[in-house]
């Protein structure tokens, strides 16, 4: 292991955080000791919290009675300090997840330069190691702080100076889990990033579905029961003894305790699972670290290509919208920075889920709140969906904008293209969306119906206004980032659609407020009858609304077109 | 230890399941030599560059380069070794000065050594005043550029270079020859894989033509004209009648349609 090597490929490592800060490109200067500025502030913040958890303890147990009821200061310290690993280890799996979904998103790469003389072994830990710059390192550093400041002051300094260590030893396990998972998703991704075919694109949708799935339901978990969490973690920690990533926790509930033996066998066996996981990244990355799928392809055995109109040739596109909507399709399920549309459906998803896991709320809520997760279900993703896509899908021609100046394409057939390929994924999402929504809450047939209908009724026009804050707003640079809307168009476009999305909804206010408010309206009756007229309004409201804006997105590609002729 | 050969490679074959992209390839490059691959698209080229710097290993044959198996000890070989790759693959969100620093740091050379040289190439090759500019916002010739100098910085003793003229200006392209064959004069060895038949016609002392995974020929120019029984053809013509592309006419015709 040469560490000279490490340390180089560190600093590297931590430039590339100006990936996700953006920062000027030319006449670039770092600024010394200011770019580690987290890190000194995360210690002052560390130090203050140490100081001020000292003061207010000292305060409660001056009490006397207070005193009496509470266990000695020692022992609900090391209590304390025994959940600070998992704490720790927890915080810091969600923390470079977090950075790693960052990083996928961007152009560059910061994949190490495979011809230069580096070990795995050194490649693997500048990278386990760089995981943690930023956010979980700041983390560490803050708890270790407040952890020794506080100690020294009650003299628990020595449990202190170990229970830093194993929030190090925790940090770099979780970091270690991570870098395993980011080589295996290198693996997954780079097996399908080259393939086009129907399978893959199948593959890589699902397989983001489940991971933002998986990732959102632990992150949801841990923020919003984080009370609860530390007070179990102690406890829980001993009682699932056998699952290697408490043992950090599980050593120090013995050192602390003064139970040596036990705590010299969990130091042996936390020191052998963290030098496991790091020797499983190592493999892992020297196997598909460089995963590259062979250029070489087979053509199938008499094979000859031949234009085909497609199923949208038979739906009455021509064949230039027709080959815009295919590139579009291809382009979200292929292109690694658009899969974060993929998020929102799943973020509207979540909550309501955990609502019914009673996870996020009491289960002795009103069923008020459940009408409303429901609403959110059906009607907040493929709206949502929709604008987005109506913002993004000018700006992510990018720089291969040219193409579409150069090209024989009239702004009809522009836009026809793209509001076709907004709503067709909005539907599928709407589809999505609302049978989980069935599943969940088990709504009558008749509001199923209607929230079907309404959630149409949003697509449409959200989408058509999203598409006229697309063109206004577009942004082809993709030198970092591909952005595809400028920010204020992008809030812009938020606040019509929102006013847009309430008049559509308008009709439909009396059912929503006796649903909140019964007896409130009394004087509207909600029957069956008037419901269907509101519908039937909210879709004419709707309809002009889409209407009124597609004029405005044909006008905007013609004048988007005409620009570059100037 | 020295050796009069710097790549030897024996009955080499790489196959990725049913695909063989390598058959059964012998060649030996001597010390000294600029040698040039040429072959289609998928011919196996890059395979092969890549099978040197054991970045992919062979399913069967051995490779040996500068007197080390490639299998035994990688990491030996790359200190010896400068490569470029066909894309300019480089930390783009690093400073060119930075990613110099970065190559020289790897390669341990003393620090006011590699200031010396890094100047210097910065300057022969023009881009002295955007140093400190991240590579992202660089042409795709400066970025060429980069490339070519981190290979060069370390003094290699074997230069591998995938396409190393491609988007640089006409200036720097003569540069970059010209200090090739000054390499040579000092015994460095060169493989470069190349498009552009011009080139490997000019600058190579040996040329070999892969084609569907095995050399189809190796030899000088005079050799492969022999070869081709072409006396008083180009590269490009022998090329096209080695690898069986040559009659294009029929093509040709069939697009005028």
């Amino acid at each position: 292991m040469n560490w000279k090597n490490v340390l180089y490929l560190l600093r590297v490592e931590r430039k590339s955080g100006r990936l996700l800060r953006g920062v000027k490109t030319t006449r670039y200067r770092e600024r010394g000791i200011i770019a580690y500025w987290p890190y000194w502030v995360s210690a002052i913040i560390g130090i203050s919290g140490g100081l001020i958890a000292n003061f207010i303890v000292t305060a409660i147990y001056a009490d006397a009675t207070a005193s009496t009821l509470l266990p000695p200061l020692s022992e609900a310290t090391l209590s304390f300090f025994v959940s600070l690993p998992t704490l720790i280890l927890i915080l810091s799996v969600v923390l470079t997840m977090l950075q790693q979904i960052q990083l996928a998103g961007l152009k560059a790469t910061k994949v190490v330069n495979y011809w230069l003389p580096i070990t795995w072994q050194e490649h693997t830990l500048a990278s386990i190691l760089a995981n943690l710059f930023g956010l979980p390192f700041a983390t560490v550093i803050a708890f270790s702080f407040g952890t020794i400041v506080f100690a020294a002051l009650n003299g628990l300094i020595f449990s202190a100076l170990i229970t830093t260590l194993a929030l190090f030893g925790a940090a770099f396990m979780a970091s270690a889990t991570t870098e395993i998972v980011r080589v295996l998703q290198v693996r997954f991704t780079g097996a399908v990033y080259k393939s086009s075919g129907k399978a893959a694109v199948w593959v890589r949708f699902i397989g983001t579905l489940i991971f933002f799935l998986a990732f959102y339901i632990i992150y949801f978990s841990i923020t919003q029961g984080t009370t609860q969490f530390i007070q179990g973690l102690a406890a829980a920690q001993n009682a699932v003894w056998f699952v290697p990533f408490v043992w950090l926790g599980v050593t120090l509930f013995y050192l602390l305790n003064g139970i040596v033996v036990e705590g010299v066998i969990f130091i042996a066996l936390s020191a052998l699972f963290i030098t496991a996981l790091y020797y499983l990244a190592i493999a892992l990355n020297r196997r598909f670290g460089l995963y590259e799928p062979p250029a070489i392809t087979v053509q199938t055995h008499g094979t000859v290509y031949k234009p085909k109109s497609g199923i949208l040739g038979k739906l009455g596109f021509s064949s230039v919208e027709a080959a815009l909507i295919r590139k579009d399709v291809r382009s979200f399920t292929r292109r690694r920075e658009l899969i974060s549309v993929f998020i929102i459906p799943i973020v509207f998803i979540i909550l309501p889920i955990m609502q019914s896991l009673n996870i996020t709320s009491n289960p002795d809520a009103p069923s008020q709140i459940s009408a409303f997760f429901m609403g959110m279900v059906f009607l907040m993703p493929p709206a949502f969906m929709s604008m987005i896509l109506g913002n993004m899908l000018i700006g992510e021609e990018g720089q291969a904008v040219w193409r579409i100046y150069a090209s024989p394409i009239s702004p009809k057939n522009l836009v026809k293209s793209k509001f076709f390929f907004q709503i067709l994924f909005s539907v599928i999402i709407l589809f999505i969306t609302g049978t989980a929504g069935i599943i969940i809450y088990h709504p009558s047939i008749r509001i199923v119906i209607v929230a079907f209908l309404e959630g149409l009724f949003l697509i449409l026009p959200l989408g058509s206004i999203g598409l006229t804050f697309g063109f206004k707003g577009a942004d082809f640079s993709a030198s970092r980032r591909a952005r595809m809307i400028r920010q204020q168009w992008s809030l812009i476009s938020l606040v019509v659609c929102f006013v847009a999305g309430v008049g559509i909804l308008a009709p439909l206010l009396p059912y929503i407020i006796n649903s909140f408010l019964p007896g409130f309206l009394i004087s509207i009756p909600t029957s069956n009858l008037n419901l269907t007229i509101s519908v039937v309004i909210s879709g004419v409201i709707a309809t002009v609304i889409s209407a009124i804006f597609y004029k405005i997105n044909i006008n905007s590609a013609a004048e988007l077109i005409r620009k570059a002729e100037v | 230890m020295t050796s009069t050969n710097a790549v030897v490679l024996r009955d080499v074959t790489k196959r990725y399941n049913e695909i063989v992209a390598v058959n059964n390839i012998n060649l030996t490059i001597p010390t000294g030599e600029i040698f040039a691959l040429l072959g289609p698209n998928g011919s196996g080229k890059s395979t092969t560059l890549k099978m040197l710097l054991s970045l992919l290993q062979p399913t069967a044959g051995s490779i040996n380069v500068l007197g080390i198996d490639v299998q035994k000890d990688p990491v030996a070989i790359k200190k010896q070794v400068g490569y470029v790759p066909e894309a300019p693959d480089v930390y783009e969100f690093l400073t060119g000065l930075e990613y110099l620093d970065f190559i020289g740091d790897i390669y341990s050379i003393p620090t006011a050594e590699k200031q010396k040289r890094i100047n210097e190439y910065l300057k022969a090759l023009q881009l002295e005043g955007r140093e400190g500019d991240m590579i992202n916002s660089y042409s795709d010739g400066m970025k060429k550029k980069i490339s070519l100098i981190s290979a060069f910085l370390h003094r290699p003793k074997l230069l591998i270079l995938d396409e190393p003229l491609n988007a640089l200006d006409p200036r720097s392209a003569r540069i970059v020859k010209d200090y090739l064959f000054s390499l040579k004069q000092q015994g460095i060895t060169t493989i470069l894989s190349t498009h552009v038949l011009e080139i490997a016609e000019a600058v190579c002392d040996r040329i070999g033509i892969m084609y569907q995974g095995k050399i189809l020929a190796l030899g000088s120019m005079s050799e492969l004209r022999q070869e081709a029984s072409l006396p008083s053809s180009g590269l490009e013509e022998i090329f096209l009648k080695l690898t069986g592309t040559g009659d294009l006419k029929p093509v040709v015709e069939e697009l005028l349609k």
